[in-house]
């Protein structure tokens, strides 16, 4: 290894990145892009459904309940509707996505001891957001119920109704989220974001630098000189590595300060991490580059190889374990589960590599046996 | 060159038994080579002929399936054998400034591949300043290479190559798309720094008429060696004579010499022979019998070219294989050419701007009906640009054109349909049949089927595709599809057509059959031609000529008159030949001589007192312990045309004002 030439390569790579703008904005631009957008359009709460009410009955109960609905965060109300028509306009139109009907003689009947029906309709387009919208409607008219009862209990029996609460709800459930506190979907998204843009980012910009050469014929001056295998791998991997460190930083800050995602952890575990991992994709796309011989192939494949198994067995989107047998054991086979365990753990969790040295260890094999296996396929007298 | 000293050294590249598969196609298929120290070796032959395949392995960047190949006594067989040798030798792989790095200035290519050979700091800046001064690259430095012209490239290509100062420079295709001056200037920079450093030089070339630069060449055709040796040896393969005539009526003419002669070209109004006998007057008694009565008018007899010898060379290998020889049917005797003198093509004023860049600057000319017109230029002179705007597929900033009768800016839907256009890219679909390409253009051209099965039949003929009807396109050799290309262009009778470069890449044989085709189009049917080439042998074939230049018509006129004028401009042609070209030529220069230049092995000087300037060069190049082997005038070549012509117009634009 000689670090002369090493650096001849490295900041020839360099130059060009930051001359040629299309390489430029691929390096620095798309990164931020690809958070802002994620981090924005991936939030998997369902908060804000809007919805609508159609009360026949027009009694100070109903209007009570209906405000049980109207003051919740998880239901955004759009107004009240006259007619049954309405409401299917507005749905058809998805302005709104739940409808709550409340039916005639609603005070009346309630105060009969009678049982009464609410008619609750939800756009089931989405089934999980029908679902948790179904939840959340269960939820609110369980408590207007409970609130009837307490009144009723503490009514009859001449009782206060703290005390009779108590007797109406003998048993509650007191759940503490941890780590994640307010259990936004957010805080737990953002972190895995910085995994995915790396993921992808990083191994596009070094497949396309190598293949770029072998398009245009440069590559022979690598071919033809003493440069050795090594030299030219780690001369070409050197200035993408570091401005995925580069980036790095900027998608941590963009999480801490766009996100407000609270970083527990040690900077220096996620930034020792952060590095192994960004040897390990950047060494992807150099293997994808070894392989292809046109930009077109290298774009697609990098894109395929890098995306597709990252979004399905990363825990970006679904945890790993709660995948099937074959696919957690698939997870295993690419690094970017052990990255995700090591910004998750960093930013929400606070742990180091006293807990996660298992994951640590796993990145550092995938990065030197990315680097050996290029080290293999690279060769500097090809058959064609 | 002394071959004493040559002989005794052991050889720096051994090549036997040479063979190269890509899948199951064999592209080189046993080769032997001897390259000795100090030697400048060419390879020459038409595209595919396997030459980048053979260098390639010769530099130790591609493995080979047989033989062997030896490299400064080491034999590469191995990527490990290989990496012994590359520190001596340096590559240039094809391609014109490829290999470079685009968004790099000059001195940072430079350097990087100094740095890459672990060239010390202060050599590296010695020598690239030395470089940078014999190339004249010094004043763009600073300069992005993306912004050099070919030349430059060319030029800085050969700096990195040279720039560790390999003991063996292997250039493939240097020169190919470069416009003369810079051709000649590339030439002189290698010779010179070659004869400097006893650097050993294998560089392949598509032009033949390069061919005399090198000491010992091979020329290579489908894979194998044709022939090898010096150039004279070469030459004396296939003895003969070329005799060069006018005869009218020039069609019948060559339908006669056909029945006897194997190669047989006209040359705008000119026919051009060759005759295996060597004996003058016997000669040209034969052509005359031949000619049976037609007038035989303003002979001219040369010694044979090297393209002659190869092409007949070709011609005896062509021989032992099967080919379907229906291209050489014999004209129609009955060559009623329609004789129109109607304006074809005009161009008046021609501008195009990319940007701040001038692609074409105020170009005018005329092309009549039944005339063949040539562009000629390097690339990037403006020529494909100027077609793009004639048939209308790109606007033009400013100026007029009128094609068919049609205006250029208004009626591009109509001068469509008017015209036959066959693009550099090509045009044909790989994956179909010679008749079903056929049968798409005339769908494309809305024949009906009677109309396409009477041009299937033309085209077949003329182009000489009998046997090929049922082949894939893919697999035709390039000469063929090229031939098959300009059928298709001609579907739907058109009475212009633009070729934008058709014979790049193609053998000897291929080009000349194909400018036979143009030829009878242009007598026989009367078709206008507008053609563009950077092959100056080629543009003999040409009725007229526009030379092209950064943008600009330099000189328009039959090639005949160019020649004349350049004399009448600039007085006659002196061809000095000298036993050191290289060092004589630096000698003159500095003597006061800028103009002089090498041509081949020869130096060409324009002089307008030509006993004055002999004398003259004897004194400072006897003075110097240079031979002069002999001093001759001689007509000057397109190419001596196109170097002054382009020379002046530098001079002009560095003098600020034109003359």
């Amino acid at each position: 290894m000689n670090l002369r030439r090493i650096k001849a390569v490295a900041l020839k790579e360099w130059k060009e990145t930051t001359r040629d703008r299309l390489f430029l904005l691929l390096a620095f631009l798309l990164p931020a892009l690809w958070m802002l957008v994620f981090g924005y359009g991936l939030v998997l709460d369902v908060e804000d459904i809007p919805f609508a009410v159609l009360d026949q009955d027009h009694t100070a109960m109903s209007r009570e309940y209906s405000y049980r609905f109207i003051q919740s965060r998880y239901f955004s109300y759009r107004g009240h509707v006259d007619d049954p028509r309405a409401l299917d306009r507005l749905l058809t139109k998805t302005t709104i996505r739940a409808a709550l009907i409340i039916p005639e003689r609603f005070e009346e009947q309630l105060a009969a001891g009678e049982p009464v029906s609410v008619q609750t309709l939800l756009d089931g387009t989405f089934p999980l957001h029908a679902d948790i919208a179904k939840g959340y409607v269960i939820a609110i008219n369980q408590a207007f119920t409970q609130d009837l009862l307490v009144d009723y209990v503490s009514r009859t029996r001449g009782l206060a109704r703290e005390q009779g609460r108590r007797i109406v709800q003998p048993l509650t459930v007191e759940v503490r989220y941890l780590y994640n506190e307010e259990v936004r979907s957010t805080w737990s998204m953002v972190p895995a974001l910085v995994m995915f843009t790396l993921m992808v980012a990083s191994p596009l910009l070094t497949a396309l630098s190598v293949v770029r050469e072998k398009e245009t014929g440069s590559i022979y001056n690598i071919y033809s000189s003493t440069l050795s295998r090594g030299e030219f791998l780690a001369g070409k991997i050197l200035p993408y590595a570091a401005i995925s460190l580069v980036n790095v930083w900027v998608l941590w800050l963009m999480a801490v300060l766009v996100f407000h995602v609270p970083f527990k952890g040690s900077l220096l575990f996620f930034f020792v991490g952060s590095m192994l991992f960004v040897f390990c994709s950047a060494g992807i796309g150099l293997l994808v580059s070894l392989l292809v011989s046109t930009q077109m192939a290298a774009l697609i494949i990098t894109m395929v190889v890098a995306m597709l198994p990252t979004i399905l067995f990363s825990g970006l989107l679904v945890p790993v374990s709660s995948l099937g047998r074959g696919a957690q054991l698939q997870a295993h086979f690419f690094p970017a589960m052990y990255y995700t365990n090591i910004v998750r753990g960093s930013f929400l969790k606070g742990v180091d590599a006293r807990v996660l040295w298992l994951d640590m260890a796993a990145l550092a094999v995938f990065a030197i046996g990315m680097g050996l296996i290029a080290y293999r396929l690279f060769t500097k007298r090809p058959n064609a | 060159m002394d071959e004493a000293v040559i002989t005794q050294e052991s050889p720096i590249i051994r090549v036997s038994g040479f063979i190269k598969r890509y899948k199951r196609q064999v592209v080189v298929n046993g080769v032997d080579l001897t390259i000795r120290k100090g030697e400048i070796y060419g390879l020459i032959g038409p595209d595919g002929a396997g030459k980048s395949s053979l260098m390639k392995a010769i530099a130790g960047v591609l493995s080979y399936e047989g033989g062997m190949v030896e490299v400064f006594g080491t034999l590469i067989d191995s990527e490990r054998a290989a990496e012994r040798v590359k520190q001596r030798l340096g590559f240039l792989p094809q391609g014109l400034g490829l290999n470079l790095y685009p968004d790099l200035s000059v001195e940072e290519n430079i350097d990087f591949f100094a740095r890459l050979r672990l060239v010390p700091e202060q050599e590296l800046t010695e020598r690239k300043a030395r470089l940078l001064g014999i190339t004249r690259l010094e004043k763009f430095r600073d300069r992005p290479m993306r912004n050099l012209s070919g030349g430059m490239k060319q030029k800085l290509g050969l700096i990195c190559t040279l720039i560790h100062e390999p003991e063996l420079a292997i250039l493939d295709e240097p020169t190919t798309g470069v416009d003369p001056v810079s051709r000649r200037d590339f030439w002189a920079i290698l010779t010179e720094w070659q004869q400097a450093k006893g650097m050993t030089v294998l560089v392949s070339t598509a032009y033949m008429d390069e061919a005399v630069r090198f000491h010992r060449l091979s020329f290579l055709s489908r894979g194998r060696v044709l022939a090898s040796g010096s150039p004279e040896e070469i030459q004396s393969l296939s003895p003969g004579l070329v005799i060069t005539f006018e005869s009218t009526p020039q069609l019948d003419a060559v339908g006669r010499l056909k029945t006897r002669y194997a190669q047989v070209e006209t040359l705008g109004p000119s026919l051009h022979v060759f005759t295996p006998e060597t004996d003058p007057s016997t000669a040209l008694g034969e052509i005359r019998n031949t000619l049976s009565g037609l007038p035989v008018e303003r002979v001219q007899i040369d010694e044979p070219e090297l393209e002659d010898v190869v092409v007949s060379l070709l011609l005896q290998e062509q021989q032992n294989r099967i080919d379907g020889q229906a291209g050489s049917a014999d004209p129609r005797s009955n060559a009623s050419a329609p004789q129109s003198n109607g304006i074809a093509v005009e161009a008046r004023e021609l501008v195009r701007d990319f940007g701040a860049f001038r692609a074409v600057d105020r170009v005018s000319f005329v092309v009549k009906q039944g005339e063949i017109f040539g562009l000629l230029g390097a690339n990037g002179a403006g020529k494909t640009t100027v077609i793009k705007m004639l048939t209308g597929i790109l606007p033009p900033t400013g100026g007029d054109g009128w094609v068919a009768g049609e205006d250029m800016r208004r009626a591009a839907g109509a001068i469509k349909e008017r015209i036959g256009y066959m693009s550099q890219a090509f045009s044909l679909y790989l994956d179909l049949t010679v008749i079903e390409n056929i049968r798409l253009f005339a769908g494309i051209y809305g024949l009906d089927q009677r109309q396409t099965r009477w041009r299937m039949e033309w085209i077949i003929g003329m182009a000489g595709l009998t046997g090929y009807e049922a082949d894939r396109t893919g697999r035709l050799p390039m000469g063929v599809r090229q031939r098959l290309a300009l059928g298709c262009a001609l579907v739907h009778e058109p009475r212009v057509l633009f070729l934008d470069e058709p014979t790049s890449g193609v053998d000897p044989i291929g080009r000349r059959r194909f400018w036979e085709m143009l030829a009878r189009l242009a007598r026989e049917d009367g078709v206008a031609i507008l053609v563009t080439t950077h092959y100056m042998s080629e543009a003999e074939h040409c009725d007229r000529l526009g030379l092209m230049h950064a943008g600009r018509l330099v000189a328009d006129g039959s090639p005949a008159d160019l020649k004349r004028r350049l004399e009448q401009d600039m007085g006659p042609l002196l061809e000095i030949a000298t036993d050191q070209p290289g060092r004589a030529l630096a000698k003159l220069s500095a003597s006061g001589m800028a103009q002089a230049t090498l041509s081949e092995t020869k130096i060409h000087v324009l002089s307008l007192d030509p006993g004055r300037d002999e004398a003259r060069i004897r004194t400072v190049l006897t003075g110097c312990g240079i031979r002069v082997e002999a001093v001759r005038t001689r007509q000057p070549s397109l190419e001596d045309v196109f170097v002054s012509r382009v020379r002046a117009l530098e001079e002009e634009a560095q003098n600020g004002a034109p003359a």
